[in-house]
């Protein structure tokens, strides 16, 4: 081989190691960018993702709102039933006592009974007769109730599940319901990490949700679900009357 | 495919003026399919007269720049392949970069046979793609008339980057001083503001050329008159690294 032909052979080499070179950058160069593409489409997703949570995120917010608005309505037409029934309770037996010879005294002697307990309703077709039931103050409460006690119950028993905060911000140390004249104690302290998300931090209350099962007899009652404070003061959550119906024959 | 039905076409694939920047989409609209590809980049279809043409720019590049059996070329702006096939013929490698993927697979398709041939789709203006001092020679021709004068010079630039030191560089358009350049001049002023196109064509000076190559730092910046009524502008990268006296081979920018 003359120098001539070993300078081309030289160039020729050379001139492949530079054609591999760049066919190496070119490869490597498409790879990185496919790795970019599948990057930017991942994040693209991950962002649709985000924002499909986000959407669900508010909806739940929203659902929940809806839902605590409906139980406020069905509480406060709960009160007014009671309430309405309590009146044509008492008409009717104006009415009795107008029919009735006589029927004064009758009247006289159930306004006495009634001036010396309070809390007792009236018999007959009245909400509820309770006359062991002692009223305990009413409390200030944020509360909400998964099972919301207004409803015709039809089971023996029945459980109440919710969360409640004091507004003064004291820690509840007991919950309990009292019904017919019996008391159940129930269970404090369970996790409720949505309301922590949605009212902050509770440092007296971390974990605000309860839990009480109670007898629900045929008949009516009058329900009080209270909280204790501090391991104290026995305060009223809620009080409502409720019907509980005859359990089905198994 | 009547030449006709091509015509109509291409033209009803063209884009706006103020939309020139937009290399990528303007150029693959223009290559919706083979007939208006071919038009667009070359102004006719048939392959007699691709390859015709084809040869006249592979003399143009014999002439101006050389052209060696053991050179890695690239062409920058390659279209449907128009030079490759003849060129191919007569490099060790052939690399033709375009920023429009729809012309690379009309390439693709033309080229297939070819065992020495790479394409590469530009992701943007410059040559990011390819590796720096790599190349023998770097040409651009029936580009520069599409493109803006900042852009021009960009691939001037990148020219130099990935050639090798030594490599040769060839860039033409068409120039403004000649008959042939007034004459295309002339015929895009005569376009309505409101119709022309992206694509219209530009013409160049020879300072203008002079200087992209001369800034980018290339040596021995020469400006040749072409048979076609072309200018091309070639230059080499210098060997010698830059020296402390400012007689520098280094990019004057």
């Amino acid at each position: 081989m003359n120098p001539a032909e070993e300078l081309a052979e030289v160039k020729r080499r050379e001139a492949e190691f530079r054609l591999k070179t760049v066919q190496e950058f070119l490869a490597f160069g498409a790879r990185d960018r496919e790795q970019r593409r599948q990057i930017d489409a991942l994040n693209d997703e991950l962002g649709e993702r985000n924002s499909y949570i986000h959407r669900l995120h508010g909806e739940r917010e929203d659902f929940v709102r809806r839902e605590q608005a409906a139980f406020a309505d069905v509480e406060a037409f709960t009160h007014l039933l009671a309430t309405a029934e309590a009146e044509a309770a008492a008409a009717r037996a104006e009415l009795a006592r107008l029919r009735a010879p006589r029927g004064w005294r009758r009247w006289f002697a159930s306004k006495s009974a009634a001036a010396r307990d309070p809390a007792a309703l009236p018999a007959g077709d009245g909400p509820a007769p309770a006359a062991s039931f002692v009223a305990v103050p009413a409390g200030d409460f944020i509360y909400y109730l998964h099972t919301p006690p207004f409803r015709l119950y039809r089971a023996a028993s029945f459980t109440l599940r919710g969360w409640a905060l004091p507004r003064d911000a004291r820690p509840v140390t007991g919950v309990r319901v009292r019904i017919g004249g019996r008391e159940f104690i129930g269970e404090t302290g369970l996790e409720e990490p949505g309301v922590l998300a949605q009212h902050g931090p509770q440092p007296a209350n971390p974990r605000p949700g309860f839990s009480v099962t109670f007898a629900t007899p045929p008949g009516r009652h009058h329900l009080s679900l209270e909280a204790q404070l501090d391991h104290r003061d026995w305060l009223a959550v809620l009080t409502t009357p409720i019907w509980c119906q005859v359990p089905p024959s198994p | 495919m009547s030449s006709a039905d091509a015509h109509a076409r291409w033209e009803g694939s063209t884009s706006k003026l103020g939309e020139r920047s937009e290399y990528k989409r303007i150029w693959n609209r223009q290559a919706q399919d083979y007939d208006t590809a071919a038009l667009a980049v070359a102004g006719h279809t048939d392959e007699a007269t691709l390859d015709l043409t084809a040869r006249g720019t592979v003399d143009m590049l014999r002439a101006t720049v050389g052209i060696e059996p053991t050179d890695l070329i690239l062409e920058i702006g390659c279209g449907i392949g128009r030079v490759a096939g003849r060129l191919s013929q007569e490099c060790l490698h052939w690399f033709g970069a375009d920023i429009s993927g729809a012309m690379l697979g009309h390439a693709a398709g033309r080229l297939k046979a070819r065992p020495n041939i790479t394409l590469v789709e530009l992701s943007t203006v410059g040559l990011g793609e390819f590796p720096d001092d790599s190349l023998d020679l770097v040409y651009c021709t029936v580009v520069f008339m599409h493109l803006l004068e900042w852009d021009r010079y960009r691939y001037v630039q990148e020219a130099y980057r990935v050639l090798r030191p030594g490599g040769r560089a060839y860039f033409d358009n068409v120039p403004l001083d000649t008959e042939h350049g007034w004459s295309v001049f002339t015929a895009s002023a005569r376009y309505p503001f409101a119709r022309r196109p992206a694509h219209i064509s530009m013409t160049s000076t020879r300072e203008e050329l002079r200087t992209y190559l001369a800034k980018a730092g290339f040596d021995a910046a020469r400006i040749h008159d072409l048979a076609n009524g072309f200018i091309a502008a070639t230059g080499t990268k210098p060997v010698a690294p830059a020296g402390p006296d400012g007689s520098s081979a280094e990019p004057a920018v």
